[in-house]
């Protein structure tokens, strides 16, 4: 049941998708890997929208270089865990939901007690060696994954159903390398927010999702482009 | 024959976001990228490493659908193939 108050806040969604996916939203527990440029955007999206849980982990401490696009966190948050800073940002923003701030690395030894409970799981990490750990996590708890990545104008996005999708391993069964990239906060905001999007549609049950579709966005040039992918049949991560 | 080729990310800022090539008949996915390497050396460097193989995480998609980048090197394409190129992205 949706509070007086929360009819009013999420009114103007609720048109979308009615007081029952407003208590959809409600009643989801999400896991969102990353409080830096995509997870400030994304979190802060969720947590606006009424999602009822959100547990936010992130290891590191906000770094001045950081606050050129990681919304979440203030000037005056320079050198706090990143975690802390977002708890008090989203429970400020909404204060009717549950947020649970997480200062770890996300391992194959945490892993499990991470996503304790989560119903989907939000990719905001800047490596792929996690988010193949996120993948097989999901795979393993048949909860969905929703993949976001950035470098400075570019970004892609997909929606990872496992048992009907491609996972992130057949998609992209070998990680680039890591290096530190150029970014740009309004790319965050554009992919982290297809994320979100993706996520209410999912709960809401509506729309059609990036299912087995890359999207590929080009800041630069201002395209949007969209690439089909399927399923390896001898993926490591999803192949039976 | 003619074939497209469409370039993502990092690859966009050295070849440009499309260019259509004149091919001899049945050259491979392979050659067709051996041929851009050798007409822009950037691209070669960005995109094979020391050994001259295609670096393992590019991806390539064949009429918009994304192929085996290790297997499918030796497709033959067709008149009016459109390939596509892309580094993944990985930041956050
Ligand atoms: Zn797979």
């Amino acid at each position: 049941m949706l509070s007086d108050s929360e009819k009013k806040r999420y009114s103007r969604q609720i048109r979308l998708f009615g007081e029952d996916g407003q208590e959809k939203l409600k009643r989801t527990r999400v896991f969102i890997a990353g409080a830096g440029g995509l997870g400030s955007v994304i979190s802060i999206y969720m947590a606006a929208a009424g999602f009822g849980k959100i547990r936010i982990c992130d290891c590191d401490a906000v770094e001045l270089s950081n606050l050129n696009r990681q919304i979440l966190h203030a000037n005056a948050d320079v050198s706090r865990p990143k975690a802390l800073s977002a708890y008090e940002t989203l429970t400020g923003i909404n204060p009717e939901i549950e947020v649970e701030a997480e200062v770890q690395t996300i391992s194959e030894d945490n892993i499990d007690q991470l996503l304790l409970g989560s119903d989907l799981i939000m990719d905001a990490m800047d490596n792929f060696p996690v988010r193949y750990l996120l993948n097989r996590a999901a795979l393993k708890r048949k909860i969905p994954l929703f993949h976001g990545a950035i470098s400075g104008y570019q970004g892609q996005a997909t929606t990872i159903i496992p048992g009907k999708t491609a996972c992130l391993s057949c998609i992209f069964p070998r990680a680039p390398p890591a290096a530190t990239f150029p970014a740009l906060g309004s790319t965050c905001g554009i992919i982290g927010s297809i994320q979100v999007t993706e996520a209410v549609k999912y709960v809401t049950g509506t729309g059609k999702l990036l299912e087995n579709r890359l999207l590929l966005w080009d800041g630069l040039n201002a395209c949007l482009d969209e690439m089909a992918c399927e399923r390896n049949s001898v993926c490591r991560d999803c192949s039976e | 024959m003619l074939v497209k080729v469409l370039a993502f990310a990092g690859f966009r800022e050295i070849l440009g976001k499309e260019r259509e090539l004149s091919l001899n008949e049945s050259v491979t996915v392979k050659e067709l990228l051996a041929e851009l390497a050798v007409a822009t050396p950037r691209f070669k460097e960005a995109a094979f490493d020391e050994s001259g193989a295609l670096r393992d995480y590019v991806l390539l998609m064949i009429n918009r659908k994304l192929i085996d980048s290790r297997q499918d090197l030796s497709r033959p394409l067709q008149e009016g193939d459109e390939l596509a190129i892309f580094p993944p992205l990985a930041g956050g």
